[in-house]
């Protein structure tokens, strides 16, 4: 038998434990804590729309008697417009356009660390006229802006494995489907041509493409150092342990955050925890100066993460950046 | 449409604040709320004894971690045995405690009343990443569509920035970064005068603003506001009471004279949420400028507190209340509206951007910075401005004015 996963997967769950920090010479207390309900939730007049999905892989609106307004979900069997006239189901096509420009979300809530970056946006299916909240992902690699906008025409992409939720489905740009792909009802995941991550490879380096990876190192271990003791920049690496390899066209070195500790050596690291590359250090040099965000350039295909759940990393980078330049900023405004 | 208002003058007698902090270890929210409390009886100067009911905002019941979390205070601020209500409106929160204690005395029901607002929102702490942030947005997340939209990612930043880029849609030259960024860099300049902005110290050049990073696409870090922890209380009194109020603490009467809310659809397309806009707002003002006889606001108002929780939202928000043309929000920088010198003053606490965002007191703190704001440089009038729920679904405003 198939072990099924969990309501609550066990990394999120933390051990009983507490800890004390001392503000003014007198201990407070922190105690790691849960706050934790379980449910067997009835979907009631939303069944029809989830076992739809689930087990016959169709979208399900419903249609006012009275106005005709047809509203995806099929959020109601009533309708206020109309004195609540009776609604009937119906269903609706798998392709749509984009309401408006969807947002991106980077820096997502714990649940959804792993599955960042993502788009969610509006889509009006064929024959609805209201808007459908959907996860919206590219074939392509990661999504950044400019690839769905408002009318961009996406398609409905079915799970392989299904469980009646809104999350057996997401969209993708019909652009980067074949004809038939974007006419066939009910296409799934594993029907799709999902780019794989493959890291950058760079050209041999120059002298001076060498000249300046030592100068960006320098000036990197310089601030690795400011950084490990700052107090404020330890914060926001606090708890944290990662070997990163990192690779550029002039060399490549590693980087250490251990528990408030940044470090970075000339090192080539046999099993790092994820691998960086970017053809030119300077961009990373930047985002510890505080001067562009290194979350940025990822979006900007300037820096490569060889895995997405990384960017709860970078985001600790940058912000290691910022605190080191808020502690100096806030010592010179006192 | 419009109702006309037959209810009894009610005014701000006395206004407190706790500072807010990114963590308040020393303190749990009992002891937050108990102390914005003795702060604004003390610069109501009266006596807990002479306020006759209270009004809690407190958001999010996983921060607090109580499905009643006012219960204990109740006791705990001197007001046992009398009403006491909670109001929990989402970001609205504030605004709508603010309100629900005015009906009361307005409507005869109490003369005095206690607003409290309270909110310990970074308790919460995800052990995966060991940051607060993550948890902290997700127990915001539990606020969204259970059914379809919580398990896709919604969270309270991608569904604000749905509505900003629907706005941008529609308006391509509105919104630029670089006035966003000036916008976000003139209220940190402003912190620097609240004593109990979470940020005081953080000014930023508009340059660090669009260097930061992206959150949310379109959103960047220094546009949105940052949690934190605190409380802040308003005494409000019917006429009387509040004249005599004022004649022994000193402090000029700042009169509620309009009150106005509005919440949307929560769904989006034909006939639903008003799409490319925040419909929620402009009618929520609109409902206060009628009750309080406003034709003009930027001619008969002269400080505004508003609800940033994006700097983008803030732009169209002004627009949805009348400050300046839809499609034309850059106008609050590149017409001086809002600039050091020009109109109006726009959140002079640092907003909750950098004053913070203690989600149940930040539109209270907004009213004791409007309030302070009115009587220590003697201005006309006020407007505090209140957003809440998915797609800036909930709006409300309140007119404060001057004795």
């Amino acid at each position: 038998m198939i072990k099924k996963a969990k309501v609550i997967p066990e990394e999120y769950i933390p051990e009983v434990n507490s800890r004390t920090v001392t503000i003014e010479d007198k201990n407070y207390l922190l105690q790691n804590d849960a706050m934790f309900t379980f449910y067997e939730r009835a979907a009631g007049e939303f069944s029809a729309f989830f076992l739809a999905i689930r087990d016959e892989k169709r979208i399900l609106g419903c249609k006012c008697t009275k106005c005709g307004l047809v509203r995806v979900p099929p959020m109601l069997t009533h309708c206020p417009d109309c004195d609540f006239a009776p609604t009937e189901l119906l269903e609706v096509g798998q392709v749509g356009r984009m309401l408006s420009t969807p947002p991106i979300t980077y820096f997502a809530t714990s649940m959804f660390l792993d599955k960042a970056p993502f788009g969610r946006g509006r889509v009006v299916l064929e024959g609805a006229d209201t808007a459908l909240s959907v996860m919206l992902y590219t074939t392509t690699g990661i999504l950044v802006p400019g690839i769905i906008r408002k009318d961009t025409e996406v398609k409905v992409i079915f799970r392989d494995e299904r469980v009646g939720a809104v999350t057996d489905i997401f969209c993708v740009p019909a652009s980067e489907l074949s004809p038939d792909q974007v006419t066939k009802k009910g296409l799934q995941e594993s029907e799709l041509n999902w780019a794989a991550p493959v890291e950058p490879q760079y050209p041999k380096a120059s002298d001076k493409d060498i000249a300046v990876y030592k100068q960006c190192l320098k000036e990197m271990q310089i601030l690795a150092s400011e950084m490990s003791g700052s107090k404020r920049a330890r914060k926001a690496i606090e708890g944290w342990k990662r070997d990163i390899a990192v690779k550029t066209k002039g060399g490549d070195f590693a980087m250490y955050i251990d528990d408030g500790d940044f470090r970075i050596e000339e090192k080539k690291l046999g099993s790092p925890d994820f691998v960086m590359a970017c053809e030119d250090p300077g961009t990373l040099l930047d985002g510890l100066q505080y001067k562009g965000a290194i979350t940025d350039s990822v979006i900007a295909r300037k820096l490569w993460i060889s895995k997405n759940m990384e960017f709860t990393t970078i985001f600790k980078l940058d912000r290691l950046a910022r605190f080191l330049a808020r502690e100096k900023k806030e010592q010179g405004a006192k | 449409m419009a109702k006309k208002f037959t209810g009894r003058k009610v005014g701000i007698v006395g206004a407190a604040s706790t500072p807010f902090k990114a963590k308040w270890y020393e303190k749990t929210y009992y002891e937050l709320g108990q102390m914005a409390t003795r702060e604004a009886i003390k610069d109501a100067a009266i006596s807990i004894k002479d306020v006759d009911a209270v009004a809690y905002g407190i958001y999010n019941d996983i921060f607090e971690r109580s499905a009643i979390p006012e219960h204990p205070l109740q006791g705990i601020i001197g007001m046992a045995n009398k009403p006491g209500i909670r109001v929990t409106n989402g970001g609205a929160t504030g605004i709508y405690t603010l309100a629900a204690a005015y009906a009361f005395i307005a409507s005869g029901m109490h003369d005095t009343m206690l607003v409290l607002g309270v909110e310990k929102a970074t308790d919460c702490f995800d052990f995966t990443s060991m940051s607060a942030t993550p948890e902290v947005i997700k127990t915001i997340a539990w606020s969204g569509d259970c059914w379809f939209e919580q398990k896709i990612g919604w969270s309270a930043s991608d569904s604000y920035a749905e509505v900003i880029l629907a706005y941008m849609d529609e308006h391509p030259g509105d919104l630029k970064p670089e006035v966003t960024a000036q916008i976000s860099s003139q209220l940190s300049m402003q912190a620097r005068s609240n004593p109990y902005a979470q940020r005081q110290f953080d000014q930023v050049t508009p340059e660090e603003v669009m260097n930061s990073r992206y959150i949310v696409y379109p959103l960047k870090e220094l546009e949105i506001c940052v949690y934190t922890e605190g409380a802040s209380a308003l005494i409000i009194a019917e006429e009387e009471t509040a004249k005599s109020i004022a004649q022994n603490s000193g402090k000029p009467v700042v009169w509620i004279t309009g009150i106005g809310e509005a919440n949307e659809w929560s769904y989006a397309g034909k006939n639903q949420n008003h799409w490319g806009r925040i419909y929620s707002h402009h009618m929520a003002a609109q409902k206060a400028y009628e009750m309080a006889g406003i034709k003009n606001p930027l001619e008969e108002i002269d400080v505004v507190e508003i609800h940033d929780a994006f700097i983008q939202q803030l732009e169209i928000s002004m627009a949805e209340m009348g400050f300046v043309p839809l499609g034309r929000a850059d106008d609050l920088v590149e017409e001086g509206i809002m600039m050091p010198g020009g109109k109006l003053s726009v959140n002079p606490s640092g907003g909750l951007i950098y004053s913070g965002h203690a989600v149940g007191a930040s539109n209270i703190m907004s009213a004791w910075s409007a309030r302070n704001e009115i009587i220590n440089k003697g201005l006309r009038r006020g407007l505090v401005h209140g957003t809440g729920s998915t797609i800036c679904q909930y709006g409300g405003v309140a007119i404060l004015e001057h004795d």
